[in-house]
């Protein structure tokens, strides 16, 4: 699921013309490490929900790759 | 296939709203409205295939994520959404009921809110460049003894179209306002021949608006020959002063 997620995030980062991200750990900031400003979260809260059937932002916010992971397993 | 979803499509505005978007065959409609297929079983039998009737009550502002999750994302893909239905709670406002006011703005507001989330989500999801087309109401800029309560919903919605125009226009997506005039509908039939003739008497044209006119004014919103507009208002109204 990690590889899965970090290969969605790189993906939308490569089609916004913006750097990939090689080395992903959990405890990296969507915002200040993948640089995702909100309505790339946005995009990608839609993209998870379509391969996983979750939305991560539904109760509360996640700042963290780890966070995201967290949610997605959850369910 | 363009779909456009269309509330409140079983009559009066929304039921020509379809029609209209019908009649160019590159797009399909996916109405939603209370009523059950009866009432629109004349669209369904001319559209079989571009026609989908959903029956919900919109009322239900939590069940709209299932709808959109079970029933209208397997359609196909989001290009427009027509927020067109409404309830009027018509009283002044020493009278105000809550329930009667909190179901209203569920109907006009919350329930619009809500399905503009989803066909945004949709949007992004399939990267389109959709429009959101909202139908306000002349009495949120004219005032009428009466619809203040109603006004309010209409003017909460302008408020959020124009800041949804903002928020998603870097990703194409445009939302914009139709203001229609009174029209002879559903919705105006408890007004008496009196009070429709002193409203009209209000406009430059001195009568009612014609249906027609405000659904094409929706549909050219959602077409493409509106690329460049976001964020505004058309008012349909006979020149209402």
């Amino acid at each position: 699921m990690t590889r899965k997620v970090a290969m969605i995030i790189n993906e939308m980062l490569e089609e916004s013309g913006l750097e990939k991200v090689d080395n992903v750990n959990l405890s990296m900031s969507l915002r200040d490490d993948f640089n995702l400003d909100s309505l790339m979260l946005a995009e990608l809260t839609v993209r998870l929900e379509d391969e996983f059937g979750v939305d991560i932002f539904e109760d509360g916010i996640v700042t963290t790759f780890g966070e995201v992971i967290e949610k997605l397993e959850r369910k | 296939m363009k779909w456009i979803i269309v509330t409140g499509d079983s009559k009066g505005l929304g039921k020509e709203i379809v029609k209209q978007i019908l009649s160019d065959s590159e797009y399909g409609v996916i109405g939603i409205s209370r009523s059950n297929e009866q009432s629109v079983l004349e669209l369904i039998d001319m559209y079989p295939k571009r026609f989908k009737h959903l029956s919900f009550d919109l009322e239900k502002v939590m069940d709209i994520k299932e709808l959109y999750t079970k029933h209208i994302r397997k359609i196909g893909p989001i290009y427009g959404l027509v927020n067109n239905s409404a309830l009027a709670y018509d009283d002044i406002i020493s009278n105000l009921n809550v329930e009667s006011l909190e179901r209203m703005f569920k109907v006009n507001v919350f329930s619009s809110m809500h399905l503009t989330k989803y066909a945004i989500r949709d949007m992004l999801l399939n990267k389109i460049e959709g429009s959101i087309v909202h139908i306000s109401s002349v009495s949120a800029h004219t005032g009428y003894k009466g619809l203040s309560m109603y006004a309010a919903t209409k003017g909460a919605m302008e408020a959020f179209s124009k800041n949804t125009a903002r928020e998603w226009g870097s990703k194409g997506i445009r939302s914009n306002c139709v203001v229609p005039g009174f029209m002879e509908t559903s919705m105006s039939a408890s007004l008496s021949n009196e009070q429709k003739d002193r409203i009209y008497k209000r406009t430059s044209m001195k009568k009612e608006t014609d249906v027609g006119s405000v659904a094409s004014s929706v549909v050219f919103l959602l077409s493409d020959k509106s690329r460049s507009i976001t964020g505004t208002v058309i008012h349909v109204d006979n020149g209402t002063i």
